[in-house]
């Protein structure tokens, strides 16, 4: 391969003397782009990453509600549920928990409310990219792979949840809602955790839809909805009949939640059944990813 | 019919219903039916759960009532409006700007008033339905004490009333779905703080005036009042704020759906 001298001196420029690659293209050559081949290689390493960061930039475009949300949610709940409700509370058990009534529900706030978030960004969008907007064909016609496209969006998502866990709970912290304020910054791991669990299963089961129906809605009605009310996050999952706690030992809500109330104030949780907690939510989302990336693959046609 | 009223209507209403009821029919009825069960698991999870921890409350009159109680009938005057605002907000929007709905409609010999009666008699439809099932629900659990609960039924259709009439104003003042979002940023903190779940006593008296002002807060108090029966001058209040609204919602609604398209 060495035997083409004429090569070399037809790029004369300097851009062509700091490039590492002897077999660059013409384009590779102006040294603002790396050669394609090289391209290639890493999209195929870390394609996830750059769907992840198309999806990120694309919500710029709602970056306000996002902002309002992130920030109006804790508020409008922390003062309605924490301090409105907490008012009746007192007047009837008094504290729960051994904890004021605001403490008790704020980790559980924080929680339900970014997993209820989640679905925003898990069914509508999903369904766009494949229907709609069609935008994981792009993506799918280069190097990165279908499975690295369903890794991206969720690794996005992810990230927009960390954010909004983080002010939650900055905003629970002005409230004065947690009492072991070292320890409550594991919330915003696992306001994650909870959000993921349950949105990678609703990513593997949004990528399936096939025609707009009332397939979201009724996720919307009948399982996201139960899931803030009945997973014990208003009032301790056993002060309800059993016939409706099945609700919350199913719901990654609630999971989460547990180990939300340990974390914010010391709430006493069996060491075993806090292990059962993590596992749950984890075995959510290696199941839900695994799921999402088979469907991705099958309807991505690759 | 005076000649007025002439150019904002041809009187036939019942065009733009049959299309409602056949696009319900045809597409959207499992939607708009399981819209029903959002109150029923409020109520549920709040009722049962949340009444364990709260007990007994304070009712119209200064009765006791379990928390269920207290909160049913607010979580009925939320279903109502939460129906009526969905169906004259995301669904005028759409056909207001996407599917081009009015704009044909407006053609024929349809009057922009035809169009708004129509619509909003659809969203009254839904709300209609709703109430009627809860009502049931709240029977069947043993939450209502007064005949006067019968009265629940034509009071959502007329809260319902007043927020759709009013929606569907509004909505035709916005142009894009991120406008769309302010819908929502008014609703969530209207149901969480118009004395729904808690009475408003907890507020600083500011807040309280905040909250009065606030057309959700009327409807709450109206429901809860006929729920027991204990009727005072201000149930004529509360209607009369209702009746305001619906007024002042459907003559704006008249006038910009013109502006918009008869120019």
């Amino acid at each position: 391969m060495t035997e083409h001298p004429p090569t070399e001196p037809t790029a004369p420029d300097a851009a062509a003397a700091t490039t590492p690659e002897p077999d660059a293209t013409t384009l590779a050559y102006s040294g603002r782009i790396p050669p394609h081949t090289q391209m290639a290689e890493h999209a195929r390493r870390f394609g996830w990453w750059y769907y992840a960061e198309t999806y990120l930039r694309g919500m710029r475009a709602y970056a306000v509600p996002i902002t309002f949300y992130a920030i109006g949610q804790p508020l409008l709940y922390l003062v309605a549920m924490g301090i409105g409700l907490a008012a009746l509370v007192s007047g009837g058990v008094g504290t729960v928990d051994d904890v004021d009534y605001l403490t008790f529900v704020a980790p559980a706030l924080l929680v339900s409310t970014v997993v209820m978030s989640v679905s925003g960004e898990m069914t509508y969008p999903v369904m766009s990219g494949f229907k709609w907007q069609r935008l994981y064909y792009g993506p799918a016609a280069s190097p990165v792979s279908p499975g690295q496209i369903a890794v991206g969006h969720f690794t996005a998502v992810a990230i927009r949840f960390t954010l909004q866990s983080l002010v939650f709970w900055a905003v629970m912290q002005a409230f004065g809602a947690s009492t072991q304020v070292l320890t409550s910054m594991l919330l915003v791991p696992i306001g994650v955790l909870s959000a993921m669990a349950f949105g990678a299963l609703l990513q593997a089961y949004a990528a399936t839809v096939k025609d707009e129906g009332f397939q979201f809605a009724f996720v919307q009605r009948f399982v996201v909805m139960p899931m803030f009310l009945f997973a014990g996050t208003f009032f301790p999952l056993t002060v309800m009949p059993l016939y409706l706690q099945w609700i919350g030992w199913i719901s990654p809500v609630w999971h989460g939640t547990q180990l939300a109330r340990v974390a914010s104030y010391g709430a006493e949780v069996e060491p075993w059944l806090m292990a059962v907690h993590l596992v749950f939510l984890l075995a959510c989302i290696v199941g839900g990813l695994l799921a999402g990336v088979r469907v991705y693959r099958r309807r991505l046609g690759a | 019919m005076p000649a007025g009223l002439a150019s904002l209507s041809s009187g036939n209403v019942r065009a733009v219903l049959e299309r409602g009821f056949t696009v319900i029919r045809n597409q959207n009825w499992m939607i708009l039916v399981s819209g029903f069960f959002e109150p029923v698991f409020y109520l549920l999870a709040m009722g049962v759960g949340m009444g364990m921890l709260v007990g007994q409350v304070e009712g119209p009159g200064g009765a006791p009532i379990t928390y269920a109680a207290y909160i049913a009938p607010a979580l009925l005057a939320t279903s109502a409006m939460n129906g009526a605002i969905y169906d004259s907000t995301w669904n005028v929007f759409f056909k207001l700007r996407f599917a081009k709905l009015y704009q044909a409609m407006l053609q024929t010999s349809l009057g922009p008033l035809d169009v708004a009666l129509g619509e909003i008699f659809m969203a009254l439809f839904r709300g209609f339905i709703y109430a009627l099932g809860f009502l049931g629900v709240l029977a069947a659990m043993g939450l209502v004490t007064s005949w006067w609960a019968l009265a629940m039924v034509p009071v959502a259709v007329l809260i319902a009333f007043g927020f759709a009439a009013l929606g569907m104003a509004v909505t035709s003042y916005l142009t894009s779905f991120q406008q769309m979002d302010l819908i929502n940023f008014l609703m969530l903190p209207m149901f969480l703080f118009s004395a729904t779940l808690y009475p408003i006593t907890v507020y600083p008296e500011a807040v309280q005036w905040l909250v009065m002002a606030m057309p959700l807060w009327h409807g709450v108090e109206l429901m809860r009042q006929l729920s027991v029966g204990h009727l005072t001058g201000a149930t004529l209040v509360h209607v009369g704020y209702f009746l305001g609204m619906t007024v002042v919602g459907l003559w704006l609604t008249t006038v910009r759906l013109r502006a918009l398209f008869l120019r």
